[in-house]
């Protein structure tokens, strides 16, 4: 199989062949930076332009066909749309909070996005607590969410802050209890560790019933930490019109967009590096010959693939259900999902000590 | 019976007979006292409110009411009036009825009547800086007196309380300390131009305070200055969802006063015609409870098949929305040759829907969570608060118009009024589901079987009602749609009053939204499906 | 803590069943119209009313006789008939219509024009592609240019609009 370092490799040797280590470091790591947000944007792109496909689908609709072929230029067009916008000033608004909360936004979200693995080799961020090190940086967003709130001096965006603050804090244990229950099986925090100890198949299969617990609990509680229905109560458009940034505009309001996407594929890139093997390919034990076939796929297909197929359940979710009220959400998590959690995380450790995992 | 007790009890009443049902006139003195009998009575206690109309009689200033006694159906008109016109005051009823509230700030809109004890005098849909009373007779429509004004009204925050003794108070309508939200009149959950100021204690409603007139049009004065050929094409737009019903109520309003028989086929069309008008209402209600709820895939399955409504109603009447069908003696064509076939199929198509509508939305845990509970009204409060329809039949008051009154052929159709005794948004919601069976149910009855005939009857070109006073209502898509006229023998109305099938909805939101949360009040706002242009007409 | 199971059980399967069905619903064929594509297709109901014609035969005949009985139906004042009067070869008076406008913008589609008409010489058209930049465009003048009154009236068969 394909590994990704060769490359870094060649280019990080070609680039000291050239230049002192000092400087090289640096054009490396301006280079990972263009790439990451590179990447970043494609996704969101994409992702944007998925999403109202698979949304339009589930509603008998054929969704964007304008702009290009099948629409897919259209999240194209969008995009140029945004950036031309103009950022509407608004009277009595804290400056400085409001136009920062939107890069503390983006921010948490690229710096999650370098954390995962793409592919054997391809990954910007790894080291020993790799996984602790994403879940921390993806909260940071909620402190951009409450800022932006509460600098936008609007009823509405108050509330909806609020209802954020609320909710992500909540469903944060979740999160952080389903990871750690996967990581009790697998041993390691880190990322790329957790993705070998996959190599003869996937945690989801080798840790069973506790394992398949842990990834419903993450996948509700992932959907609730990225705010998109049915727990989008903070932007709840028949409440809160348009929840904490109802007062941007223009590209500060593109940032809160993009990173909403974003956040999703992260949650559904965790998922599947977690429970889904990464960009581990399908291994059976046994098969050798199944297992040689599936290696010609490369690990980058596997790992997007995977990431595909979580985000349209992610979707699924969003354009089948009704919206859950906020009393009914902390319900959910603290009287549902926690006690289920922690029993959960019990069983997986039993089944750990025991060694009753495949 | 009832007029020797009054007369006994209040002998200035004088009671005017000859019309469909009887009137008491009451002195403004008595006319509390009266009101009071009326709804404590022991035998028929007139506990709905059905109409409050304020009338200008040239020498008065009054207002006009009905009354129906919910157990009996029995109906009678109270009326009264006060000759000062500078500051005219009459008694409230508004702690009598629930409705009278909103109506006594409506009539105070048009008439300036001042009703003492009314807890909340306040213009109800004109500006606040609106000078004079557009339905007074003497009222001069003038372009320098009220401009078209460029600048935003501001709401106040104070109201006026005149007390019978002619003192006035001044009251706030919040608290210094009220976290208040303007739900609308731009939001996306109140289903048109229609606002909300919500005072909220975190998530929690404390009080809500209605304000309408975002699209008021002045249709009833209007109406006064239009042939009533004319004022039919008003009808239409009041109620969009309920546009055939509501004119069919003007046509039987019209067709009683002048006594005109429209033949059979007639009343054959307008019954399917009105069913299939439920069905589009109840469809989009369904479609647009879904969206308030965060449901937006259910709300696209509603529109799908409404659409299939939509082209029944097109082909026939040649409008989707506004169909200008009914006419006075008749309807405007004969039906469509593919009429029958097409609503044979859309009775075979529909069912397999509606299973799929409660496998999404009826039976999600989510759904019912989120309405089961939410605003319950209690029945007294359905009657008191005059709200009809599948709203309060929710609450167990049995108040369809097609059983109590039926017009139409509504007497020879076999269908069930649905009833639930919960009062909550789920029975509410549960009830606009049933009643969308029971409409189909009532168009497989009707389809085969409408006989030949004439579809319209001939009227003379100029239509003069004789002189009196004419109410009749049918039952809209969200409750009873009335039309008073007060004819005085001319080809135009002298006083034209909608019974607004929205305006008690709206006037109950406050009750129902005191204490529950916002996503709550989001639910309760769509379940009693309010329609705004016929609150603010 | 037994209802407490129950109905988180009972919750979890509402939940898949609603999941089951719309993603049935994401394999059905799709109901969006491709408008303008299919605009040779599209047909509106005949009965549909698109905007007010005044009808004309082949000789370029209208039956207006400028009596004015739509003009003061329309509740909207709609309709502004300009006539003169004009004294025919047998020295007789008569009344001649010179311009039929019907401000489209401001129709409410009642077709009390359409149904007062002595002569039946109005009707709507199921055209539906009105939209224009300005006003003024929807202000149409529905007597062609050199029509003139048929002398007889003219049948409603001969829609020419």
């Amino acid at each position: 199989m394909f590994d990704f370092s060769i490359i870094t490799r060649w280019i990080d040797q070609l680039l000291r062949g050239v230049m002192p280590d000092a400087a090289a470091t640096v054009v490396e790591c301006v280079l990972i930076g263009l790439a990451l947000l590179l990447g970043y944007a494609v996704i969101a792109l994409a992702l944007i332009y998925v999403e109202r496909k698979v949304c339009a689908w589930f509603q008998c609709r054929l969704g964007p066909n304008r702009v290009g072929p099948f629409g897919l230029l259209q999240s194209v067009a969008d995009m140029i749309k945004m950036l031309i916008k103009e950022i509407i000033e608004i009277k009595h608004v804290d400056k400085f909070l409001f136009g920062l909360a939107p890069y503390i936004v983006i921010i948490a979200s690229v710096t999650a996005f370098a954390c995962l693995p793409f592919g054997r080799g391809l990954q910007v961020l790894d080291f020993n607590v790799g996984i602790f090190f994403l879940i921390a940086v993806s909260s940071i967003g909620i402190v951009g969410i409450l800022l932006a709130g509460w600098a936008s001096n609007n009823k509405y965006s108050l509330i909806g802050a609020m209802r954020s603050g609320a909710q992500m804090i909540s469903y944060e244990l979740s999160i952080g209890l389903s990871i750690l229950t996967m990581v009790v099986l697998s041993g390691t925090l880190q990322v790329s560790g957790i993705v070998e100890g996959q190599v003869d198949g996937w945690y989801l299969f080798k840790g069973h019933l506790p394992a398949v617990i842990a990834f419903v609990v993450y996948l509700v509680a992932g959907t609730a930490e990225t705010n998109r229905g049915p727990f989008d109560l903070p932007e709840a458009d028949s409440e809160l019109t348009a929840g904490y940034h109802t007062e941007y505009s223009g590209m500060h309001f593109g940032f809160f967009y993009l990173a909403e996407y974003l956040n999703m594929f992260i949650v559904a890139g965790v998922a599947a590096t977690l429970f889904l093997g990464g960009w581990m390919p399908l291994h059976v034990p046994g098969w050798a010959g199944f297992n040689e076939v599936m290696d010609y796929i490369p690990s980058i297909a596997w790992f997007f693939g995977k990431v595909g197929v979580m985000i349209f359940v992610i979707m699924w979710f969003k354009w089948t259900f009704p919206r859950l009220r906020i009393d009914q959400l902390l319900r959910l998590e603290w009287k549902y999902l926690l006690p289920i959690n922690l029993l959960n995380l019990l069983l997986m450790v039993i089944v750990v000590v025991y060694k009753l995992h495949f | 019976m009832l007029k020797d007790k009054i007369a006994a009890r209040i002998p200035t009443v004088r009671v005017e007979e000859g019309a469909a049902l009887p009137t008491f006139v009451a002195e403004p003195g008595d006319y509390r006292a009266l009101a009071r009998l009326l709804r404590d009575d022991a035998e028929t206690p007139f506990d709905y409110l059905v109409c409050l109309t304020g009338v200008d009689r040239g020498d008065t200033l009054g207002v006009v009411l009905l009354l129906e006694s919910t157990g009996s159906g029995q109906r009678v008109f109270v009326q009264t009036g006060v000759a000062e016109r500078e500051r005219p005051v009459l008694p409230t009823v508004s702690d009598l009825w629930e409705t009278a509230n909103l109506n006594e700030r409506e009539v105070y809109d048009y008439l300036g009547i001042r009703f003492a004890g009314h807890p909340d005098m306040r213009r109800l849909f004109l500006r606040n800086d609106w000078v004079g009373y557009p339905l007074r007779k003497d009222y001069k429509i003038d372009g320098a007196v009220n401009p078209v004004p460029l600048e935003s009204d501001e709401s106040p925050d104070v109201t006026t309380v005149y007390r019978e003794d002619g003192s006035e108070e001044t009251r706030a309508l919040f608290d210094e300390t009220d976290y208040v939200v303007n739900i609308g009149p731009q939001h996306p959950a109140t289903h048109g131009v229609l606002r909300f100021r919500t005072a909220l204690e975190g998530e929690i409603v404390k009080k809500v305070d209605v304000h309408c007139g975002y699209i008021h049009r002045g249709i009833e004065k209007m109406s006064e200055s239009l042939a009533y050929p004319q004022i039919l094409a008003l009808t239409d737009r009041l109620d969009y969802l309920a546009a055939h019903q509501h004119r069919h109520a003007l046509c039987l309003c019209l067709e009683e006063a002048l006594q005109l028989e429209v033949p059979e086929r007639v009343k054959y069309i307008r019954t399917i015609m009105d069913e299939l008008n439920r069905l589009s209402s109840h469809l989009l209600f369904w479609s647009t409870l879904c969206m308030d709820l965060g449901a937006l895939t259910a709300f696209f399955y509603g529109f799908r098949d409404r659409e299939k409504v939509l082209d029944i109603l097109e082909e026939t009447t040649g409008g989707r929305l506004i169909q200008h069908y009914n006419v006075i003696g008749g309807v405007s064509a004969d039906i469509h040759p593919n009429f029958t076939r097409r609503i044979k199929e859309f009775i075979r198509y529909l069912p397999p829907m509606l299973k799929e509508y409660d496998r999404v939305f009826t039976g999600n845990v989510i759904a019912q969570e989120r309405m089961k509970g939410v605003g319950v009204l209690s029945r007294e409060d359905a009657i008191s608060f005059g709200v009809t329809g599948p709203s309060g039949r929710a609450s167990g008051w049995a108040c369809d118009v097609r059983k109590r009154r039926p017009y139409g052929v509504y007497d020879r159709v076999d269908f069930d009024e649905i009833l639930f005794t919960e009062g909550d948004s789920f029975h509410r919601y549960l009830v606009r589901l049933k009643e969308i069976e029971e409409s189909l149910h009532i168009l497989e009855q009707l389809v085969d079987n409408i006989p030949p005939g004439e579809f319209a009857v001939k009227t003379k070109p100029v239509i003069k009602l004789p002189e009196g006073r004419f109410f009749k209502s049918v039952e809209g898509s969200r409750g009873e749609f009335g039309v008073y006229i007060e004819s005085r023998g001319e080809k135009t109305p002298y006083r034209l009053k909608f019974r607004s099938t929205s305006f008690p909805l709206v006037s109950v939101v406050p009750h129902l939204a005191r204490g529950s949360k916002i996503a709550d009040l989001i639910a309760i706002g769509g379940t009693l499906d309010y329609i705004v242009p016929d609150i603010d007409r | 803590m037994k209802n407490y199971i129950v109905h988180f059980i009972r919750g979890l399967w509402s939940l898949l069943v609603g999941m089951y069905t719309t993603l049935r619903v994401f394999f059905r064929k799709k109901t969006t119209e491709r408008y303008p594509e299919n605009r040779k297709q599209l047909v509106m109901f005949d009965r549909f009313r698109g905007e007010l014609v005044l009808l004309h035969d082949e000789q370029n005949h209208h039956g207006c006789i400028a009596c004015g009985i739509c003009e003061t139906n329309c509740p909207n004042g709609t309709i502004r008939l300009t006539s003169e009067m004009v004294t025919d070869e047998a020295g007789k008076k008569k009344k001649v219509l010179v311009e039929y406008q019907y401000d489209h913008g401001s129709c409410i589609f009642c077709q009390l024009c359409v149904r007062t008409c002595p002569q039946r010489t109005l009707a709507f058209i199921p055209t539906f592609e009105h939209a224009v930049f300005t006003r003024e465009k929807l202000v149409h003048k529905l007597n062609r240019e050199g029509s003139s009154v048929a002398p007889k009236p003219v049948a409603g068969s001969s829609i020419t609009a």
